[in-house]
């Protein structure tokens, strides 16, 4: 804390009642030698005397405020009309003090003062903060972007430079397919996230049935599915489970939780998606009977950029952005997503929405199609 | 004797085009998918030569490989060629020989030009007899 005040007294009480209260005080008689011990001091908090001789309060207060704007400025008035409180105010003090004042008064206006700098202090690292974080935030998109990219370009490359049986050629054509699709759904994970963050979900809320939505996932994955000899059950109820939000969300939500319950499920195991509709809320679980996920690594599941480690295994497609944009998905709508696993016998995802109540939308339902 | 290449990189893709690349032009090539089996190749191969990736599992894993390789000294001298996108907007250069870094490093963009990266390797540790 800088006090300047041309009163001798006023100086010594002050650093008296400052050094009391554990804080460093240093004093100056003047407005100039003052400034000069803000510039060096660098202090949280200021307290001034508005009428000195030579540099005025309300100057001094500018000035500190050129120096830094972020330090917290107290004036003491012996005249405190509302007109210099006003005025000094306008020039950036934080607080004023009618002279003759308490030790009381000035302690509790300087810790006042000192939870105004924090918070000041606060805003300003969180604002740092989020730039740091856009920046991280860019150059991993532009990295992941960049990726796939760059192994179609270096095959391309070595292709036309290195002669290659034909074997090799077809081999090496299909990987450049597979990391352009994956570029593609990078990019529409991307898409899907930013819907989401701009909070397009509240303006586009129909009511959608789960039962079809699940129903026409499901169909869709039957040859997927028969590939690698895995079954999918739906036990949806016929009827009557509904939400409110928007259709394309929900189907990247349960298309998400699908196609991660196929991709890690074992040869020959089960996916089973289940509803029910319990207290208001429409709960679907989607479960597999895979690798499961170890308890270390559940907390971070939904997090973005999260990938499960797998040891030694060829890396998996994927940026890691799925289950963060379920997760982002669900809270948006007001639900909740959580996991429940046991490591070698698998994994079950649960999604808790608010269930639409409308008994009028049941007589319109679209009828249940089946594709079978 | 062939020249011996190891090549770091968590992309098997990328690996898989370099590698083919430089067997065709007579180098024997190992590949490792993380930084650990990096540095475990590279101390059981005492390869001529390392193209080492940064942004792998962890956002900068290649520096840490290469400061554990530079630590080996068997290992101390040999040169790498850092390889990563993360420095594609700035042309491929040599690194100055302050800072831990040896002559005979170099940067080099993604994706890589394959004729400048066989020159250059060439020129580190010559030709194939």
């Amino acid at each position: 804390v800088v006090v300047i005040d041309d009163d001798y007294a006023m100086r010594l009480s002050c650093d008296k009642i400052l050094a009391k209260m554990g804080l460093r005080a240093e004093s100056f008689d003047n407005g100039a030698s003052g400034l000069e011990g803000v510039a060096a001091l660098k202090p949280d908090l200021v307290v001034v005397d508005l009428k000195m001789p030579g540099m005025s309060g309300m100057e001094v207060i500018s000035r500190v405020h050129e120096l830094d704007p972020q330090i917290v400025v107290v004036v003491i008035t012996g005249y405190a009309t509302i007109d210099t409180a006003v005025e000094a105010m306008k020039c950036g003090a934080y607080d004023f003090l009618p002279k003759p004042f308490s030790a009381d008064e000035l302690r509790l206006i300087v810790n006042r003062a000192l939870e105004r700098r924090r918070l000041v202090r606060k805003t300003q690292l969180h604002e740092i903060e989020r730039a740091m974080l856009t920046r991280r935030f860019v150059t991993f998109v532009a990295h992941q972007l960049r990726t796939p990219l760059v192994a179609v370009h270096q095959y391309l490359d070595v292709m036309q430079r290195v002669e290659q049986s034909p074997a090799k050629q077809r081999e090496w054509r299909a990987r450049c397919l597979a990391r352009i699709e994956e570029l593609q759904d990078l990019i529409s994970d991307w898409l899907t996230l930013a819907r989401v963050e701009s909070g397009a979900l509240h303006h586009e809320r129909v009511q959608v049935d789960l039962t079809k939505l699940i129903g026409d996932l499901l169909c869709g994955y039957d040859q997927i599915a028969a590939a690698q000899q895995l079954s999918l059950e739906n036990r949806m109820p016929d009827s009557g489970l509904s939400v409110m939000g928007d259709r394309n969300c929900l189907v990247v939500l349960f298309d998400n939780l699908i196609t991660n319950a196929i991709k890690y499920n074992r040869v020959g195991g089960k996916v089973t998606v289940t509803g029910t509709l319990s207290a208001g809320e429409a709960v679907v679980d989607v479960a597999d009977q895979g690798i499961g996920i170890a308890e270390k690594y559940r907390p971070y599941l939904f997090d973005e950029f999260f990938r499960v480690p797998e040891e030694g295994a060829r890396a998996a497609s994927g940026a890691g952005l799925g289950l963060h944009i379920c997760k982002r998905i669900v809270s948006e709508m007001g639900g909740s997503i959580g996991v429940e696993s046991e490591p070698g016998a698998g994994s079950v995802f649960r999604v808790h929405l608010p269930a639409a109540m409308n008994v009028e939308a049941e007589l319109h339902e679209e009828t249940h199609s089946d594709c079978r | 004797m062939k020249k011996r290449i190891l090549i770091v990189d968590d992309d098997w893709d990328f690996v898989e085009a370099l590698a083919v690349f430089l067997e065709a032009n007579g180098m024997a090539v190992a590949r490792a998918h993380d930084g650990n089996q990096g540095v475990k190749l590279a101390k059981m191969d005492r390869p001529d030569l390392i193209l080492m990736d940064i942004m792998m599992g962890e956002r900068t894993e290649g520096f840490f490989v290469i400061h554990e390789i530079r630590n080996d000294p068997a290992l101390r001298n040999v040169p790498v060629f850092v390889v990563s996108s993360f420095c594609s907007r700035l042309p491929d250069f040599e690194i100055p020989s302050s800072g831990g870094w040896l002559e005979n490093d170099m940067f080099f963009a993604k994706p890589v030009d394959t004729g400048l990266l066989l020159e250059k390797i060439h020129q580190r540790i010559g030709r194939p007899r």
